[in-house]
């Protein structure tokens, strides 16, 4: 009896004691943690998603090095043979499918469309001024990123609803490049229709840029005739600026050239090399290009990636002012200034000119915020790729020849040098032309392999293998997909 | 009430007696005057009869005068008392009947006679803890307490992985520390002077540690401090200690006449040319090791009171502590404590009992970069021999040909500046009420504060012009850019970088222990109770470049000269739990015990749809040297024991879907701030369950001199935490941890003890203790079926797997298979890229006729298959010594502390390398160009860490008595310890033992430069008045 009344006793202790499972609740706001199911109440809120969207845009510098490395253009580099494997095994064509690099391209891009994606999700939750051409931004970044993709990889999962969530891991297959192409084909469109001419600021996706992508994604898939049409919208918006070195400095940011162009930026202060490039402002790409162990003015050392060939150096006219303007002769500007540096791996003497450390541009963690932007789309490319549309689609050559030569002429500074050529002669000139203009700037193999000049160009190059890159093997163990021919 | 239930005994014992009857009472305490609750007191040949209270205090009314009473506990020897007189007031004090009997172990909320446990538990007792000398108590714990394998670290004051009962979860596998009852973290164990406390009890098996829940699945270490005891005067007691500190062998690098050599060799074998001319002349070189090693001084004093009045007793004690690391040493690399700690209780009433334990930690330390590529100890392997230590000018010497991260480690030292000062207050307030005798409530309020102040300092430094690690010109100006306009500005600043952390954890607890007996066979001893607590943490970090003359003197926020650089940031946390727990041990005639343990955990962290978890447990105890048919010969007892119950691991964060605003995009030149969707909520995930079984013995043999206990155990977890990896088109957004994991460990521990007597003079006492456990991945279902979990070099290679089907943290890599002698065997070899003869030969594991990722497979496990420890003490006359030796068999260590640039030193391995046809079968050519990749990841680096360590002599003498007394003193002893006296290894690299520190316990054995444990020789004092 003792104990029954003893233990009627503690039970009464325990229940008046605390009985509240309300304690355990948690409420993120406690940690001021904003959480999603209050998210997409204002404009604002769609306004910093679409600036999410934005940001991967500037972790891809391996897509951009990549673009010369594999190509004929550049020599990987690097401290030794094992610097950087992945870009390594690129440059040497004996890439398969474990590469980390191409892993994180691949995630780059993906979490670029997941985020395009999550704004299609929300988008009925709210109706508001400038709803539209924000949504224009969305569509042109989701093109931009499932075009890189499917220049990369050839075909990919594709979706375009919603977020994905982790159900849906393993569960998608890879579509079809053509269907892929056919999806950026509609967002870029609908971007058109939506995005205004002109923007109040530097960087944002203007209806030309959206043109410009278009023309190009038509090019990709030889669709001449309405590459050249929906390019034609664009000629004449932009100018060439007149010295070509000018605008891959700092002050030539945003130029009258530039049609669509990645900024960067130095203040982010970022310190941390763990979440590289993901978390900075800065241009990851260009301390990879930089000289190595480099003392001395105008430039800042860097690890000696991505270094042009020789062959490049001397493909150009000695009076093509775009060769200096394009690759920096080390040897030569080192006796000059006095300056010195140190021989990486497969030294040539040559570095990327445009995307070279330059005294002074970062800032915190040097290595990890250099603020040079990305020149994505230049009206010399429009006008190139407008020449080849016209030319190749036989549109024409009038029109081809007239667009190359605005490209010559600026570049040699006179009319000497125009190309009166017509037919395939005339495509074999905008080709080459195209490297002249844009060597270093990351569309070289991709032009290369377009143009199925690849095989012969590049030492080591698979035809019918190559011409992709292998999907990432995590991806593949993970998600069942297919690989590509070849990997 | 206590009236009531006096009157209920006076009218149920009245109508057995007769004659004269008196009223007695008294305590019953043991020899060393500690009070025996439960003492049954019987009145020989009847059933009158009661038991001691709490307090060992017993009444009986109406007892006969010349009557017998008969004081009975198990474990002591029972004794009987004739009652004289009237009234009378006895005083009883039990002799111990075994010597490990009556002993009482700290388990959760109370205390248990160790001969009525039926779970699995560990004892490290104090005089082994003294001998020890530890720094830190989980230090202590290593080859003590079987079940527990504890990886020493090297640096000072740093944690050592502790495992107890093999690794069933890849996060979080330390276990829970309860000090006094107040639940803490082993974090904590830095804070706590090992010479304050009293025992250390290794909570093993679910049968124990199930009354800690969630919490309780890695096992449970309880401290109990150091209390006074009622009506004793007070002692004092000072200990003192000086030791040295030396690092205990060095690695076989070359010295820079072999160097030179060596790199000439390389080079011509790359078919480039010939780089030193002259190869004479550079003689021994530097000697970077002997540089950076230094003997380093560690002193502990310790002064303590204890003592107690009537209703009163107290324990102060305060206590320094300063060790200084080996590598650095100095101002580089120490831990300094000073501890204060204040335990009292007193008696507020008859009923209510106050307990106050307080503690107060002040450490200071400061670290310098160890177990990285970048870290001192790489540094001094890897730097090249021909830089002299200082140039002619008296700056530090920098290599001209090394670029990249190895540099100068004297140099790297000096441009060290951290500090960090930790002020740490721990403590409980208990109030005990004694309902009843039997009926006690306890309410106990445990908090731990904790305020961390840190600070680091980069100033600019200089290694060589073009040294990616050069942030300076040679004379630590800043280095200027001119860009084309002529514009000058500094490529780099020096930074400073403060942090505050402050910790708030409490935890409350109610609850109360009802002891009864029903009849005289049934004894129950119960818990039932409730526990609320809150933990939070919250920081705020600040750092600022130009800093003025480039000097740690200046080195502060506040005074940074570029206010535009400022940066801050900030985090907090907070989680709290409610639980309820109930312990019901029900013991039948002394031999058949029978015990269930059962706790509901909530937690913030849990998701919403598993707000709550149950624990239960249930043991059953069968003391067959109790049974009558036993026949106590050789062996004098001997008790069974069997568990089987669930405990949790406490290791998920709370789940909500969150909205990153940390991406950002540049618009121009202005950054704008960015959103995406951050985390993904998983409602139902919930803590990691383990099931765990333990079947064990206990015994002792040949007058108890002998006595063993073995246990095997057995725990399996089916819902294993994993951040799973999903499809990466998904993106990299976090997604929800998931329990979709399986693992099993299995095992045996034991421990053999021996204590004897020989004649008056000599005491022998000697236990050995034995650890293993097998540990599998069963299932992991996240894809990939593995997880990487730790790696090294640069770029970084993982090295270490967590995956299906193999034991947690196994090494993964290239198997090797010799050396090609010539090009005929690498033609009939499976294809391997870049091969020449005189390269390693790798193995094609899976027998496709190539060489690539796929034939990497297992080549090691840092864990060991099983480890030993043994302690042995001797006592002759006033003289007293302690071995203890540790031994760890069978866990492999990946040497990664090998940069292996072209220019960095090489291992004296090299001397034997491949240099033609039949002149080597495992060390490769040298080469600038090595295409076959030989020092990719591969067995090559994997060696035995097995390990005999003599990690304490001790030789103490007691000054004898008569000496002391005129001193007006109690005790004086002086000692002279030799730790890690011996080290028994075939490793080639400092020390086999590589603690995974702070990181996760799949970093373990992976040897990037560890701090080494150093040899100590110390002497000291212990003096009692």
């Amino acid at each position: 009896m003792k104990i029954f009344k003893n233990i009627a006793l503690i039970g009464l202790l325990m229940v008046t004691a605390y009985s509240c499972t309300e304690y355990v609740d948690y409420d993120p706001a406690e940690n001021y943690e904003i959480v999603a199911d209050i998210y997409f109440e204002s404009s604002d809120d769609y306004e910093s998603a679409v600036v999410g969207t934005y940001d991967p845009l500037q972790w891809m510098y391996l897509n951009i090095l990549i673009g010369d490395i594999a190509s004929d253009n550049s020599l990987c580099g690097g401290e030794s043979a094992t610097d950087v494997v992945g870009l390594q095994e690129i440059d040497d064509m004996t890439h398969y499918a474990s590469n980390d690099n191409l892993t994180s391209i691949w995630t780059w891009c993906y979490e670029g469309i997941n985020r395009a994606n999550y704004l299609e999700e929300n988008k009925e939750k709210l109706e508001f001024d400038g709803k539209a051409a924000l949504y224009g931004e969305v569509y042109f970044l989701r093109a931009y990123y499932y075009f890189e993709l499917v220049k990369f990889f050839g075909d990919v999962p594709l979706f375009t609803e919603y977020r994905l969530t982790a159900s849906d891991s393993g569960t998608l297959e890879r579509s079809e490049a053509s269907v892929v192409y056919a999806q950026i084909e509609t967002d870029l469109l609908n971007a058109i229709d939506a995005l205004p001419t002109t923007v109040s600021q530097s960087g944002r996706v203007t209806k030309y840029a959206a043109q410009a992508l278009l023309g190009k994604v038509y090019l990709y898939q030889d669709k001449f005739t309405e590459s050249a049409e929906v390019l034609e919208n664009v000629i004449g918006k932009y100018t060439l600026v007149s010295d070509y070195a000018s605008q891959f400095l700092s002050s030539g940011e945003n130029g009258t050239e530039s049609v669509f162009e990645v900024q960067h930026s130095s203040a982010s202060e970022w310190w941390d090399w763990g979440y590289t490039p993901q978390g900075t402002e800065g241009n990851y790409g260009i301390i990879h290009n930089g000289p190595r162990g480099f003392s001395g003015p105008t430039y800042a050392s860097g690890w000696s990636f991505n270094v042009p060939t020789e062959d490049l150096y001397n493909s150009y006219d000695e009076n093509d002012t775009r060769r200096d303007a394009s690759i920096l002769d080390m040897e030569a500007f080192a006796e000059a200034n006095d300056a010195s540096y140190t021989e990486g791996y497969e030294h040539t003497g040559y570095y990327n000119h445009k995307y070279i450390p330059r005294a002074g541009e970062s800032d915190a963690q040097t290595e990890l915020n250099y603020g040079t932007n990305y020149r994505s789309i230049r009206y010399a490319d429009v006008l190139l790729m407008a020449a080849e549309a016209n030319n190749r689609g036989g549109v024409s050559d009038t029109k081809a020849q007239e667009y190359l030569n605005e490209v010559r002429r600026r570049a040699f500074g006179d009319t000497d040098h125009d190309i009166t050529a017509t037919g395939s002669t005339l495509t074999d000139a905008i080709w080459a032309e195209r490297n002249f203009e844009l060597a270093m700037e990351g569309h070289r193999f991709f032009d290369l392999v377009r143009t199925g000049e690849a095989a012969d160009v590049i030492d080591g190059f698979v035809e019918g293998k190559h011409e992709v890159f292998p999907i990432p093997q995590q991806e593949i163990d993970i998600s069942n997909l297919t690989q590509n021919d070849g990997y | 009430m206590k009236s009531k239930i006096l009157f209920l005994s006076l009218f149920l014992v009245a109508s057995f007696t007769f004659g004269q009857t008196t009223n007695v009472s008294g305590t019953v305490s043991d020899s060393g005057n500690m009070p025996i609750p439960g003492v049954n007191v019987i009145v020989k040949n009847t059933t009158k009869g009661t038991a001691t209270d709490f307090d060992g205090m017993f009444a009986l009314d109406d007892v006969p005068i010349n009557s017998t009473l008969v004081f009975s506990y198990l474990g002591f020897q029972t004794q009987e008392v004739v009652v004289t007189r009237g009234n009378q007031t006895i005083n009883v004090t039990l002799t111990e009947d075994a010597e490990a009997l009556e002993e009482v172990v700290v388990i959760g909320y109370g205390t248990q006679k160790v001969s009525k446990i039926s779970g699995a538990v560990s004892t490290v007792k104090r005089e082994n803890l003294e001998k020890l000398n530890a720094v830190r108590a989980d230090d202590a714990l290593q080859g003590q307490a079987s079940g527990v394998n504890v990886i020493g670290a090297g640096s000072p004051g740093s944690k050592p992985t502790v495992l107890i009962r093999g690794i069933p979860s890849y996060t979080g596998t330390d276990p829970l520390v309860v000090i006094d009852g107040v639940t803490q973290t082993l974090d904590d164990l830095n804070s706590l002077n090992t010479s304050d406390i009293e025992s250390i009890n290794v909570l093993k098996d679910a049968a124990l540690s199930a009354i800690y829940g969630v919490k309780g699945g890695n096992g449970v270490i309880v401290v109990k401090t150091k209390s006074g005891k009622r009506n004793t005067k007070t002692t004092f007691s000072l200990n003192s200690s000086y030791g040295l500190q030396q690092v205990i062998n060095k690695i076989d690098v070359l010295n820079a006449s072999q160097y030179v050599a060596i790199l000439n060799e390389a080079s011509a074998n790359a078919g480039e040319g010939i780089i030193f001319s002259d190869i004479s002349g550079y003689g021994k070189g530097t000697d970077w090791q002997e540089e950076v090693f230094k003997t380093a001084p560690i002193t502990t004093h310790n002064l303590s009171a204890q003592g107690g009045s009537e209703l009163t007793s107290y324990f102060v004690s305060a206590g320094y502590m300063s060790q200084e690391g080996i590598v650095g040493g100095g101002d580089k690399s120490y831990f300094d404590r000073v501890n204060f700690t204040a335990n009292f209780d007193t008696d507020m009433t008859d009923k209510l009992k106050l307990i106050s334990n307080t503690s107060y930690a002040n450490i200071k330390g400061s670290s310098i970069a160890e177990n990285s590529i970048t870290g001192v100890l790489s540094n001094a392997l890897n730097m090249d021999p021909t830089v002299p230590v200082y140039d002619e000018d008296g700056n530090y010497g920098v290599s001209e040909t090394i670029t990249q991260e190895i540099v100068n480690p004297v140099a790297l030292i000096a441009n060290t500046y951290n500090k960090s000062n930790t002020n740490k207050l721990t403590g409980k307030l208990e109030l005990q009420y004694d309902v009843l005798d039997n009926l006690k409530f306890t309410s106990r309020f445990g908090y731990t504060y904790v305020d961390v102040y840190s600070k680091n300092f980069y100033p600019l430094v200089y290694y060589g012009t073009g040294h990616n690690s050069t942030t300076a010109n040679a004379d630590l100006s800043a280095i200027t850019t001119t860009d084309d306009d002529g514009n000058e500005t500094d490529l780099y600043s020096n930074r400073v970088s403060e942090s505050r952390t402050n910790y708030f954890n409490f935890t409350y607890e109610m609850f109360a222990n009802y002891n009864f007996n029903i009849g005289d066979d049934h004894a129950f001893e119960t818990v039932l109770g409730m526990a609320i607590g809150k933990n939070t943490g919250d920081n705020i970090t600040a750092s600022a470049e130009d800093i003025p003359f480039n000097s740690w003197k200046y080195a502060d926020v506040s005074a940074s000269t570029d206010s535009e650089s400022d940066t801050s940031s900030s985090w907090q946390y907070e989680t709290r739990n409610i639980s309820y727990f109930t312990r019901i041990n029900y013991d039948f005639m002394n031999r058949y015990l029978l015990s269930f343990t059962g706790r509901i955990d909530g937690s913030t962290n849990f998701g919403e749809n598993n707000k709550f978890g149950f624990f239960p447990s249930a043991s059953l105890g069968w003391l067959v040297s109790e049974e009558e048919f036993f026949n106590p010969g050789v062996m004098t007892y001997f008790k069974l024991r069997g568990s089987y119950g669930t405990v949790g691991n406490d290791n998920i964060e709370a789940q909500y879907s969150t909205i990153s605003t940390f991406p950002s995009y540049t618009f121009g030149n202005e950054i704008a701030s960015g959103s995406t969707l951050e985390t993904i909520p998983n409602e139902d995930v919930s803590w990691e369950n383990q099931i765990q079984y333990n079947i064990g013995f206990d015994t002792r043999l040949f007058d108890n001199k002998l006595s063993i206990s073995a246990d095997y155990f057995n725990k399996t977890v089916d819902d294993l935490l994993f951040d799973p990896t999903l499809s990466l088109y998904l993106g990299s957004p976090e997604y929800p941890t998931t329990n979709i994991g399986k693992t099993s460990s299995y095992g045996i521990d034991a421990s053999i003890g021996y204590n004897s007597e020989f004649g008056d003079n000599f005491k022998l006492s000697t236990n050995v203790s034995f650890t293993t456990s097998v540990n599998e991945v069963k299932e992991i279902n996240n894809g990939n079926k593995y997880i990487d979990g730790s790696g090294y070099g640069i770029p970084y290679t993982y090295i270490t797997r967590f995956e299906e089907g193999y034991s947690p943290g196994y090494f993964y890599g290239y198997k090797t298979d010799g050396i090609f002698q010539n090009q005929s065997e690498i033609d009939a070899h499976a294809t391997q890229d870049g091969a020449v003869p005189g390269d390693i030969r790798f193995v094609d594991v899976n027998g496709d006729g190539e060489i690539d990722d796929d034939d990497r497979t297992e080549i090691g496990d840092p864990f060991p298959d099983f480890t030993v420890g043994w302690n042995l003490a001797l006592d002759y006359k006033n003289f007293d010594f302690n071995v203890f030796t540790y031994a760890s068999v069978g866990n492999d260590i990946y040497r990664a502390y090998e940069r292996n640039l072209n220019y960095t030193n090489r291992f004296a391995s090299v001397l034997d390398r491949w240099t033609g046809e039949g002149t080597s079968y495992s060390e490769p050519r040298v080469t600038f160009v090595d295409d076959n990749n030989n020092t990719r990841a591969s067995d090559r680096y994997i060696e035995d860490g097995s390990f005999i360590k003599i990690k304490n002599i001790q030789l103490g003498y007691k000054i004898p008595d008569d000496v002391v007394k005129k001193n007006g003193l109690d005790q004086i002893r002086i000692y002279g310890q030799v730790k890690n006296a011996f080290v028994f290894t075939d490793y080639s690299g400092y020390d086999p033992e590589i603690s995974n520190g702070d990181d996760s316990v799949l970093d373990t054995g992976v040897d990037r430069g560890t701090y080494p444990q150093p040899r100590v020789w110390t002497l000291g004092i212990n003096v009692k008045f």
